[in-house]
Formats: structure tokens, C-alpha cells, sequence
């Protein structure tokens, strides 16, 4: 999807003037199966570009959801507590995970764009 | 062109439950700065429980301090999956695999620790498959003989699969196993009768080794007698087997 920024770890970004909101791609929800749980963090803990903020589990696999972006939690998805599939049915409206305020637009600068990040998907796929 | 790829098997005997938790998060350090390359962690544990991120903690039916009266240790980890219970005579394989290397996703990989399973079970004569949706896992028929748990940081896994060769099968009685009621734990004992040995069938074209080798080796090295050569026999099954599907040439 356009105006999005991409992370290599398969995470999406929607900047709003200094709001971000986080999600895993469809790419990431397609490759992990159906979501059983997502542990979501606190609202108000610190996030940091790359670094995990939470974890979704499918197929028995526990796998960390890393920010695209530094800053501090606003909000998280309280849904997906109780509807995790909506990671996997609408991983960039409904399955959005959390809210960030950034410290550091700059930062953006790292993520990929759609083309980039489409051609980087193609680019894992092929490898198997 | 194509990266020569290679997995390093260690090969632990029993390992308590802290220990191998402790040295896969180095393993998962070093992998992550590409300090060593995919490492296969081969081992068993003595008595233990655990469970996973979700703390299903309603599917252990007894106390903690009746669990230690059993001799056994509860563990709570951040793998994926629900409750179960590991043991002297059930294999483990705990893969230290980066997957964004090899372009794998989550479900893909699991989708081979079932494969391994299953191809094990085959080469045993045992019909094994994976589970109905939601419930990962080996069966045969409806009586469950392998489990998976994994946890994947940076896109490298940890934890991984556990096979019932011989376990002590009560010690499943004290919790409802994966979360899963109603249905029967089994293992490679049990469904092949007599012999696990006798039971070793032809092995299948791509795992290059001779039967007679392998036996003959497993049964020189055992110290313990025959369940312990067994044992091994069915880990180096194990290995090839997972060693042929994740590198594939």
C-alpha cells in the first residue's frame, strides 16, 4: 500500500504529523499463519527503531514485532486481545497494533517504500 | 549464485531445562551478528513441564509441589504453543536458524519440523500426520507423538520440536498435553510394538547413510544397552532428516 514506509522485519508505518501507527504487513501475516495471540505493550514504554515492542503467536510459533520506529506507546490495539485473526484478515486497518509518538522523524528515512519493499518481498521469496 | 550453507549439530545428552534455555539465547546472540552459522541443538531433558508464552497454566493439573514430589520442573517460557512435558527418551531438536537467510516464514518452518516428524515416524513404519488447524503437532491416528514449540527474535528460531522415541508416558497424565482434552499422547514405542529397532525400515533415497553403519555404530557407542542405542539411532535419524529438508541441494 502507498504512503506507507516499510521496516526489513516486515512491519508498516503510517506517519501522521508526529503519530505513527504500527502494523505487521500482509507478507508477514501470509509467512506466519493465523494469529492466536498478540502480547501487546504498555501504554506509555519506550520504543526504539528495530528493536522488539511485542510478539504475535501462530502455529506455535512466538515471533517479536519489532518498531520501525523510535518513541513512546499512545495506544495499543486492546481488539486484538480478544480477535487476534484481525492481524491476518486486515493487517493495515483493523489489525494495526500500536500507536507511537516519535521522537525522531528522521528516522524514517530508513524504511523502505512500497516499490522498495515489494521488490525486497520478492527478493526473500526467491531465496527458498 | 548459491551460498554454501552448513548446520553445525551439537549433540548434548541430557541437559536440565535452564541450561539449554540459557545457552540457545547465546546461540541466538552470535547467530544474530553472524558470530557462528545455523547450529542444530540435539538433546533430551530429565523430567520437565512447561509451558509458553501464554501461561496456560489450567492445563497443569496438579500443584507445582506435587509436580516436584514427581521428580520433575516446571518451566514458563516465551516459545509458542501450550503446555507439555519433556523426558529421558524423547528427542529434541532445538534449531538455532536464521530465517530471514533462507527467505522462510514462521509457517513454512514449522510446516518442516512436521515433516521431519512424520518422515521419522514413516521410516519406522508408523503413519504419522500433522494435526487438524489449530493443533500443531504429530499424530497417528488421534493419539498425539510429536509436539512443536518455537520462538523466533531477529528472524532466528529457538526452541523447536520434541519427539516421543520411549518416554515415560504417566508423567502426560498430569496435564491436559498442548491444551488439547480428549485425546491420547503416544510415542514410537508404543505404536511399533516389539522392537523400535527391529522396526527401522529402508531408509528413504535422499538420506545418504547405510542402516547397517548407522545401527552398528549407535549400538558400539551406547554405554546404557539397547534403549540407549535406540535412542541414538533415532537422533541421527533425526538429524539427516531435518539437515536434508532445511538445506535442500
Amino acid at each position: 500500500i502507498k504512503d506507507l514506509k516499510y521496516a526489513d522485519s516486515h512491519e508498516w508505518v503510517k506517519v501522521d504529523g508526529n503519530s505513527a501507527t504500527i502494523g505487521i504487513t500482509d507478507h508477514a501475516q501470509d509467512h506466519l499463519g493465523d494469529v492466536v495471540y498478540v502480547e501487546l505493550p504498555e501504554v506509555g514504554v519506550t520504543v526504539k527503531q528495530d528493536a522488539s515492542f511485542g510478539a504475535v503467536e501462530s502455529v506455535k510459533a512466538t515471533s517479536d514485532v519489532n518498531s520501525p520506529v523510535s518513541g513512546k506507546v499512545v495506544e495499543v490495539n486492546e481488539e486484538l486481545s480478544s480477535s487476534p485473526a484481525l492481524v491476518n484478515s486486515s493487517p493495515y486497518e483493523d489489525g494495526w497494533i500500536i500507536k507511537v509518538e516519535m521522537d525522531n522523524a528522521g528516522e524514517l528515512k530508513k524504511l523502505m517504500d512500497a516499490d522498495q519493499y515489494t521488490k525486497f518481498c520478492e527478493e526473500e521469496d526467491s531465496k527458498h | 549464485m548459491k551460498v554454501p550453507r552448513s548446520l553445525q549439530i551439537w549433540r548434548l545428552g541430557i541437559v536440565n531445562y535452564s541450561d539449554a534455555l540459557k545457552l540457545q539465547e547465546k546461540l541466538v546472540s552470535d547467530r544474530k551478528i553472524h558470530k557462528i552459522s545455523d547450529t542444530l541443538l540435539s538433546l533430551q531433558h530429565p523430567p520437565t513441564y512447561t509451558l509458553g508464552k501464554r501461561r496456560t497454566d489450567h492445563n497443569l493439573l496438579i500443584s507445582e509441589a506435587e509436580l516436584k514430589k514427581l521428580g520433575a520442573e516446571l518451566h514458563y517460557t516465551q516459545r509458542g504453543g501450550d503446555i507439555t512435558f519433556h523426558g529421558p527418551h524423547q528427542a529434541i531438536l532445538y534449531p538455532i536458524i536464521s530465517l530471514r537467510d533462507i527467505g522462510l516464514g514462521a509457517r513454512n518452518y514449522v510446516e518442516k519440523l512436521e515433516s521431519t516428524m512424520i518422515e521419522i515416524a514413516s521410516l519406522y513404519g508408523v503413519k504419522a500426520c500433522p494435526g487438524q488447524k489449530g493443533e500443531t503437532g504429530i499424530w497417528v491416528g488421534d493419539r498425539k507423538i510429536g509436539a512443536i514449540g518455537v520462538r523466533i527474535q531477529y528472524g532466528i528460531t529457538s526452541h523447536g520440536l520434541a519427539f516421543n522415541i520411549d518416554p515415560d508416558l504417566n508423567y502426560f497424565k498430569h496435564i491436559v498435553p498442548c491444551g488439547i482434552a480428549d485425546k491420547d499422547v503416544t510415542s514410537l514405542r508404543r505404536e511399533t510394538g516389539n522392537g523400535i529397532y527391529e522396526a527401522v525400515e529402508k531408509p528413504a533415497p535422499h538420506v545418504t547413510y547405510s542402516k547397517e553403519h548407522q545401527c552398528h555404530q549407535a549400538l558400539k557407542r551406547a554405554n546404557g544397552g539397547r534403549a540407549d542405542a535406540e535412542m541414538e539411532l533415532a537422533e541421527l535419524l533425526l538429524h539427516l532428516l531435518l539437515y536434508s529438508l532445511l538445506l535442500p541441494f
